[in-house]
C-alpha cells in the first residue's frame, strides 16, 4: 500500500483533538506534494507506549513498508518529543526514528539540545516526514504554522556556516527562539554514518539519519518561536523543583558530569582494560586522554533546554588554532575514544580537533570512527592496501591523515566513498568477505562507545539484544562498573527487581539487570528524559518511575502506577522487536562480533576474558524468556496479539 | 606506606596526591584512614561515588576485603555511575 494510502488509512483512525491538555499534534508532511495534515496520538496507545520513542513506534509500525527501501522516500522519517520534553528538569531531549539506511534494521536515534523541546512549544508532539521533495527544501515552523522554503542557499554548507547563515536570515538567536535539525553536506551525499546535526554538537546520531533526511529532499528544519509555560491539568513546577535537586544531589552528576562531562568516563575503562583500542585489537591505551588533560582547553560548560546538569563540555585549543576548527563543543566520551584510542590517536589536541570537524561535517562520531577504524586493521592486515585507498596510508594515529578522510567522507571522494558506506563496505563490493570477521557491528551498526565488553557480561548481552543495533544507550547495566553497589545484594536485588550476581564477569542473572535498564531507558526516552539523569544508568538515585509517574500525572492528568510504566518500557521493546521482525531481524541477529567470542582480553585484572558462547546462548534465552519473547526473539504469541491489537487500533485489548 | 591519588574534588590544599603511613592492610582499613584526613570520604563511597584502583587494576567486586601492602598505589577514580544517596539506608550492611 502506497504511503499516502497508510497515512489516510491511519489518520481515519486517530482522534482530531488532543486527548490531555499538553498533548501535541501529530504532523503529517507530505514533501513532495506539499500537503499538512495533523492529528493526535490515540489515549490507548498513550497509555500503552507514552510518547517520543514509544509512540514513534507506533507510527513508524503503521506507516513502514519493508517491501521498499530504507531510503526510499516512503518510508517517512518520524520526529517525536517525550511527554515531559521541555517540561522537566533534563526532559529535553526526542527521537527521529525510520528504517535504517546503515544497518538495514530499526532507526531509532536520540538528541537533546534545543530542538525536541522548540518541537514541543511549537505545538507538535510528533512530526512525520514522507515523499521526495521536488527540490531542497527547509521546513520553517514558525509558532506552529509550517512553512515550505526553498533551501538551494543552504545546500552545500557545513554546519558551522549553517547556523550563522539561519540563524541571521531568519532574524532569530539560538537557545532563545530558534532550534533546528539539519543535515551538512555528509546527509546530502547520503553518506551512512551521517547525523541530523540538532545543534554545534547535539545530533540525531545513529543508523544514518542524516542519509535518510537527505534522501527525502530536505535541508532543514527551522523552528522559531517563544519559549512558553504548558497549560497543564495540575501545577508542575514545584515538583520539577524535587527533580532538579534529585539531579544536582547525586554524587555522580556533583562531582562529574557536571566538572567534566562524559569524558570522565574514560578513566574507569581504561584502567579496567575495557578500553576499545585498534577497532578492539587492544583494550588498554594512554593516560593522556584522561578527562583531566582536557580541563586546559574547556573554557566551560554548556547544556540543553532548562537543563540544570550542563554537562557538555566546550573546547578552544588556544589562539594559535589555525581555522575554525580550534573551537567548540565537546568531545564527549565516545567521540574521544572513537578518535582516540580506537584509531590510535594519543594526543588530546587532536582528538579534539577532530571531534570540531566531525560536528562541522554532520557525522555520527560512533560509526564514523568505527568506519575508520576497522578500515585501518583490514590495512593493516593487507587486506586493504594503498591500491584500494587511492594511494592513502591507513596507519594508526595518524590524525592528518583521518582529517583529510573525515572531508573526503562527507563528500564521498575517493576512499571516503568507502567510508560513507560505513557497516555496508562489504556489501557494497568495496571490501572482501573476509573483511566482516573485523567488523566490530552488531545488526549492522557499529558499537557506539568505546567499551570493550567481554568482560563485564551485562554490557555484552546489551550490545548484542538492543533494537537498532550495537548500542549502550539502550540498555546499559552501567552500575555494573561499581563496587560498592556490587557488594550489596541486597540493594542490588531492588534495583533489579531480583539477584543480580556481584561478579562483572559472571552471566549468573545478568539478564535481570539488561531488562530492567532496557525498560526505564525506554520509558525515559518515552517521556524525554536524558539518559545521563535517568535512574539506574549514572547512579540509583536519578529520577526513574516514581517521579515519571508524578510528573506525568501533574501534566497530563494520567494515573501511571510505577508498575505500568515498566510495562510500557517492556511494551517499546515489545513493539520495535515486531518491527525488526518485519525487517528479517530474529535470534542470529541477537548476538556480538566474532572477535569477542574468539580473542581474549590481554591485559589487566581481567586478563583472557571473552565471552563463552555457551554461556552466552544461555543467558539470551534466559533474556528472551524474562522479556516475553519466544526463541527467536519475537514477543511470545499471546503478548504479540496484544501488541498487535493496540497498534492496528482494534477495540477488544491492549497491553 | 599506601599512596593515595584523589580526583580534583577531594584534592588537600591543591595536592592530589594522599600519603597514607598507617598500619593499612585492605580498603576497608584505608577507607578509615582517608575519611579522617578527607571529611566525607566515607559518605562518599557510601554513596557508591568511587571506585579504587589498585596498582592501575580496577577493582570492582569484594572491595573492601582488596588487601593492600606497603609501596601499593591506591586511586580514586569518580564511579562510571554513582550517586546511591539512600544507598546506605536501605542495605542491611
Amino acid at each position: 500500500m502506497p504511503i499516502r494510502d497508510r497515512v489516510a488509512t491511519l489518520l481515519a483512525e486517530l482522534p482530531d483533538s488532543p486527548q490531555y491538555p499538553t498533548q501535541g499534534a501529530t504532523v503529517f508532511v507530505d514533501l513532495e506534494r506539499r500537503e499538512i495534515r495533523q492529528a493526535f496520538t490515540p489515549l490507548p496507545v498513550v497509555r500503552a507506549l507514552l510518547g517520543g520513542r514509544g509512540a514513534n513506534m507506533f507510527y513508524l509500525y503503521r506507516l513502514l513498508d519493508e517491501s521498499l527501501e530504507p531510503l526510499h522516500p516512503d518510508v517517512p522519517l518520524i520526529f517525536g518529543s517525550g511527554v515531559l520534553t521541555g517540561l522537566a528538569p533534563s526532559a529535553a531531549r526526542g527521537n527521529a526514528t525510520s528504517w535504517s539506511p546503515e544497518s538495514g534494521v530499526l532507526m531509532d536515534c536520540n538528541a537533546g539540545d534545543y530542538f525536541p523541546s522548540f518541537m514541543k512549544m511549537s505545538g507538535i508532539d510528533h512530526l512525520v516526514l514522507f515523499g521526495r521533495s521536488p527540490g531542497w527544501t527547509l521546513l520553517h515552523i514558525h509558532d506552529g504554522a509550517i512553512a515550505f522554503r526553498d533551501a538551494a542557499p543552504y545546500v552545500g554548507l557545513d554546519n558551522i556556516d549553517l547556523r550563522e547563515r539561519v540563524e541571521a536570515d531568519f532574524d532569530g538567536r539560538w537557545t532563545r527562539d530558534l532550534a533546528m535539525a539539519a543535515i551538512a553536506r555528509a546527509g546530502e551525499q547520503l553518506v551512512l554514518t551521517s547525523a541530523i546535526m540538532a545543534g554545534p554538537k547535539a545530533c540525531y546520531a545513529r543508523g544514518g539519519p542524516g542519509a535518510k533526511l537527505g534522501s527525502l529532499g530536505v535541508k532543514a528544519i527551522v523552528l522559531q518561536g517563544q519559549t512558553r509555560d504548558f497549560e497543564t491539568v495540575y501545577p508542575y513546577k514545584a515538583y520539577n523543583r524535587t527533580i532538579a535537586q534529585k539531579l544536582l544531589d547525586t554524587a555522580v552528576v556533583k562531582h562529574a558530569l557536571k566538572v567534566r562531562g562524559t569524558p570522565f568516563l574514560y578513566k574507569p575503562s581504561r584502567i579496567l582494560g575495557a578500553m576499545g583500542t585498534k577497532n578492539n585489537q587492544e583494550t588498554t591505551w594512554t593516560d593522556r586522554l584522561d578527562a583531566e588533560h582536557i580541563d586546559p582547553y574547556r573554557p566551560g560548560m554548556a547544556g540543553c533546554f532548562r537543563c540544570p546538569v550542563n554537562c557538555r563540555p566546550l573546547n578552544e585549543l588556544g589562539p594559535d588554532a589555525p581555522d575554525r576548527y580550534g573551537r567548540g563543543d565537546g568531545p564527549e566520551y565516545v567521540t574521544l575514544g572513537k578518535f582516540g584510542p580506537n584509531i590510535g590517536v594519543d594526543r588530546i589536541e587532536s582528538v579534539i580537533r577532530l571531534n570540531n570537524i566531525c560536528n562541522d561535517l554532520g557525522f555520527d562520531t560512533a560509526s564514523t570512527g568505527s568506519a575508520i577504524a576497522w578500515a585501518m586493521e583490514l590495512y593493516q592486515r593487507g587486506i586493504v592496501t594503498t591500491r584500494e585507498t587511492g594511494g592513502l596510508e591507513l596507519v594508526w594515529g595518524d590524525a592528518a591523515l583521518v582529517e583529510r578522510l573525515l572531508f573526503m567522507t562527507s563528500r564521498r571522494e575517493g576512499f571516503g566513498n568507502v567510508i560513507a558506506d560505513g557497516t555496508r563496505a562489504v556489501e557494497r563490493g568495496h571490501y572482501p568477505p573476509e573483511a566482516l570477521r573485523y567488523r566490530m557491528a552488531v545488526k549492522g551498526l557499529m558499537q557506539s562507545d568505546p567499551h570493550d565488553a567481554r568482560i563485564l557480561k551485562a554490557f555484552a548481552l546489551g550490545l548484542a539484544v538492543s533494537t537498532r543495533g550495537m548500542d549502550h544507550l539502550r540498555n546499559r547495566v552501567t552500575l555494573e562498573i561499581n563496587a560498592r553497589i556490587n557488594d550489596d545484594p541486597a540493594f542490588k536485588a531492588r534495583l533489579y527487581g531480583g539477584p543480580v550476581s556481584g561478579e562483572p564477569n559472571s552471566y549468573v542473572d545478568k539478564e535481570r539487570a539488561v531488562r530492567a535498564c532496557e525498560n526505564t531507558f525506554g520509558v525515559g526516552d518515552a517521556v524525554g528524559m536524558c539518559r545521563f539523569t535517568t535512574k539506574l544508568f549514572n547512579s540509583p538515585s536519578l529520577p526513574g518511575y516514581e517521579e515519571f509517574a508524578a510528573q506525568i500525572a501533574n501534566v497530563t492528568g494520567l494515573r501511571f502506577e510505577p508498575s505500568d510504566l515498566d510495562e510500557v518500557g517492556l511494551n517499546i521493546m515489545g513493539v520495535e522487536r515486531l518491527i525488526n521482525h518485519r525487517l528479517g531481524v530474529g535470534r542470529k541477529d541477537d548476538t556480538l562480533p566474532e572477535r569477542w567470542f574468539e580473542e581474549p582480553i590481554q591485559v589487566g585484572a581481567y586478563k583472557g576474558e571473552k565471552i563463552d558462547r555457551r554461556e552466552f546462548d544461555a543467558m539470551l534465552s534466559r533474556f528472551y524468556a524474562l522479556s516475553r519473547l519466544n526463541e527467536e526473539g519475537v514477543p511470545e504469541v499471546a503478548w504479540r496479539r496484544q501488541l498487535v491489537a493496540m497498534l492496528e487500533r482494534k477495540p477488544q485489548a491492549s497491553p | 606506606m599506601i599512596t593515595v591519588r584523589l580526583p580534583p574534588s577531594l584534592a588537600i590544599d591543591g595536592r592530589d596526591t594522599l600519603d597514607v603511613a598507617d598500619d593499612v592492610r585492605s580498603i576497608a582499613a584505608l577507607i578509615d584512614a582517608i575519611d579522617r584526613r578527607v571529611p566525607g570520604f566515607r559518605a562518599l563511597f557510601d554513596e557508591g561515588g568511587c571506585n579504587f584502583a589498585v596498582n592501575e587494576e580496577l577493582v570492582l567486586h569484594r572491595v573492601r576485603d582488596r588487601a593492600l601492602r606497603p609501596g601499593d598505589t591506591v586511586e580514586i577514580v569518580p564511579a562510571i555511575a554513582g550517586g546511591a544517596a539512600r544507598l546506605a539506608r536501605v542495605s542491611p550492611d
